[in-house]
């Protein structure tokens, strides 16, 4: 991933020492829109498309969004409502030529973002905005004081992003294979230490693994000294030095003893999935009822969390800077965070939702209360009671960086 | 004798490397769960089916439009490469290295390079998110191989069987078409061959120069590889193979039926 973040930052001065002189940029809708009333924007986008840009590798959201959630836009607001699989460094890819060669009128309306790319798209102009507070259901149904609605892994939202589900770091295992679940670090080098060489996390910068070893140093260190932190590569070192010792002594005891790390938590998965490690992890909170729903993983698969808490974060739908419809994009969101949307999220494809409980009507409560997750999972509430925020985005590359110098078979 | 022997065993090996993989992949299009060290899976499902056939990706539709891209690329490419080859074997054009090496040029810078430089361009001339955007980067991608393959047979064949029917009175284009044609096919047939396969299994470059909105069976099945999905992805992998081989088929019969009948 940071490869990729140079190269569409080299890439970028490249670009723009290329097209130096020119392009020019006008907004023409956008000015009216900030302005103006939401019956308004759904009259202005009646009829029309909208194209929801995000990662396309999970069957179950793909048949999701172009089904449940097509239909109800379809049904309620007259929107035609396509979901297109491409990966978030593409999309910013897209985003940067079309903002350098001047484009006014793209193809993307809708983006799933969240953290360092947020920030970085954020910062760079790519995304159209605040448009959040016209939103009718950001009211209605989500917390508005919640730091997850106001902060992206620390960095201010500042209304360019509304959340669309809640993501929290879990562990599981097989318990006909191991029956114990780690409830701490120190409980964790022991399952090491008794499945020695059978099990390993994602090696960063991947997602997951980058998350777990996060969840590691609050274990170590604890979380709240990490929420001001500057991203200075000494002062970070310092602070999780505890934290890398740690590591080091889980190292010997790791797959392949920790001299290599599976390239990423698809590797990882597939490991878990044939045998070769005991233990997986997965930001989905419900992927373990997924997974023995679709038969990819034994029934007697359990989810776990540590005592002290796992990391979560939201990830959210953001608005493309030159999306050739806003009108129909914020319709489209304020549809997703409604608490019927919300609750299809839930049930087909066991998403957190985003909607704040004390908003619910009792009749929604209920419905809520009335979804099967499956088997092999933790409660909502056990998981919001462990929850734990995370770190500022600027921290995550830093960690990543120090995890491969210090970590890394030492 | 011994020779012969060899060269059978390294037949049989050739073969069953290729062979066995694609067992493999069909036999995981079924798969649920397959944990080492079975021989065989564990368990079996019917959703990889389920999700081609009824998923929210309309199969046909990408399927048709997957075909005919990669078909538009292969004609169009083997006509560019044709009369590359032509002008640079056959008559002297000025710059000829430099053409044949420009002709190139394209294999040596990585491919999101590539990509999204061309993009930019693309964006400049209003042609991104369009099928003529696809073609036309897909050309770019192709070509190299279409020139190389098709400037050697040009080379190989020559034009004294040409100047041969000339001297016997036929036009220019009936002296290419009936002398030169029949013995370029092979080549012809390499060069549409090998444009049909890169168009076909092009990723970023639809990805960007299509921007999502031309949709080919590459822009689904490399997210379900990326995602680890085994089963839907060999599902894909199969169609993906399988639709190829039916078209190289087709292609294959229909211009030797179309040579056979001049």
């Amino acid at each position: 991933m940071k490869k990729r973040l140079l190269t569409i930052l080299l890439m970028l001065a490249m670009v723009v020492s290329m097209t130096a002189c020119g392009g020019k940029q006008a907004e023409p809708e956008s000015a009216d829109l900030s302005s103006a009333g939401w019956d308004e924007i759904v009259e202005q986008a009646k009829g029309t498309k909208v194209a929801f840009y995000g990662w396309g590798g999970d069957e179950n959201r793909n048949n999701w969004l172009n089904g449940t959630v097509a239909d109800y836009l379809k049904e309620n607001y007259d929107i035609d409502f396509e979901y297109i699989g491409m990966d978030i460094n593409d999309i910013l890819a897209k985003l940067t030529s079309e903002k350098e060669a001047g484009e006014e009128n793209g193809s993307i309306d809708m983006i799933w973002i969240n953290g360092e790319n947020f920030y970085t798209a954020k910062e760079n102009g790519l995304l159209y905005g605040p448009f959040t507070s016209q939103l009718p259901n950001m009211e209605a149904y989500v917390d508005l004081d919640d730091p997850e609605t106001l902060n992206d892994f620390c960095k201010p939202i500042d209304g360019y992003e509304a959340p669309y589900a809640k993501a929290q770091l879990v562990m599981f295992n097989d318990s006909a294979v191991t029956p114990e679940t780690p409830k701490n670090a120190d409980e964790f080098l022991e399952y090491c230490k008794a499945n020695k060489g059978k099990v390993t996390y994602p090696a960063l910068p991947d997602f997951t693994g980058s998350a777990f070893v996060r969840n590691l140093i609050y274990e170590k260190c604890g979380w709240e000294q990490f929420q001001t932190m500057e991203a200075d590569k000494a002062t970070v070192k310092d602070a999780i030095e505890p934290a890398l010792e740690y590591l080091r002594e889980l190292n010997p005891y790791l797959w392949n003893e920790g001299k290599q790390f599976p390239a990423d938590s698809t590797a990882l998965d597939q490991m878990f999935q044939d045998g070769e490690v005991v233990m997986n992890m997965s930001y989905g909170p419900f992927s373990v009822a997924s997974g023995i729903a679709d038969g990819t993983l034994p029934e007697t698969c359990q989810t776990f969390v540590f005592e002290n808490g796992n990391i979560g974060n939201t990830n959210y739908m953001a608005i493309a800077f030159d999306a050739p419809n806003k009108a129909g994009a914020m319709v489209a969101i304020n549809a997703i965070i409604s608490g019927d949307i919300q609750l299809t999220q839930y049930s087909e494809l066991r998403e957190l939702p985003v909607v704040d409980q004390s908003k619910l009507s009792d009749d929604e409560k209920a419905a809520f209360d009335a979804v099967d997750l499956g088997k092999g999972v933790l409660p909502q509430s056990e998981l919001l009671t462990h929850r734990l925020p995370e770190m500022p985005a600027d921290l995550v590359p830093v960690i990543e960086e120090i995890w491969a110098e210090e970590v890394v078979g030492k | 004798m011994k020779d012969k022997r060899f060269m059978k065993a390294v037949l049989v090996i050739t073969a069953l490397m290729i062979f066995i993989p694609v067992v493999v992949i069909v036999i995981w299009t079924v798969t649920a769960r397959w944990p080492w060290p079975s021989l065989l899976p564990e368990s079996y499902t019917l959703r990889t089916a389920e999700e081609l056939f009824f998923g929210s990706h309309k199969l046909t539709e990408i399927l048709l439009s997957s075909i005919l891209l990669a078909t538009l690329v292969a004609v169009l490419g083997t006509l560019i490469a044709l009369m590359t080859a032509r002008a640079t074997e056959i008559y002297n054009v000025k710059g000829k290295r430099a053409i044949s090496f420009a002709a190139l040029m394209p294999l040596l810078v990585p491919g999101t390079v590539f990509a999204m430089g061309i993009q930019v361009t693309l964006i400049r001339m209003h042609l991104n998110d369009t099928i003529t955007g696809v073609v036309l980067v897909h050309l770019v991608a192709a070509l190299p191989y279409c020139i190389t393959i098709m400037m050697d047979v040009t080379a190989a064949v020559g034009d004294s069987l040409e100047e041969q029917a000339a001297v016997l009175g036929a036009g220019p284009l009936r002296s290419f078409v009936d002398a030169s044609i029949p013995q370029l096919l092979p080549g012809i047939l390499s060069s549409v061959s090998m444009a049909y396969i890169i168009s076909y299994s092009q990723y970023f470059t639809t990805l960007l120069a299509g921007g999502g909105k031309i949709k080919t069976l590459a822009l689904v099945l490399v997210p379900y590889i990326q995602s680890g999905d085994r089963a839907l992805a060999s599902i894909y992998a199969v169609v993906f193979v399988g639709s190829a081989l039916i078209v190289f088929f087709i292609l294959e019969t229909l211009i030797h039926r179309m040579v056979k009948t001049k």
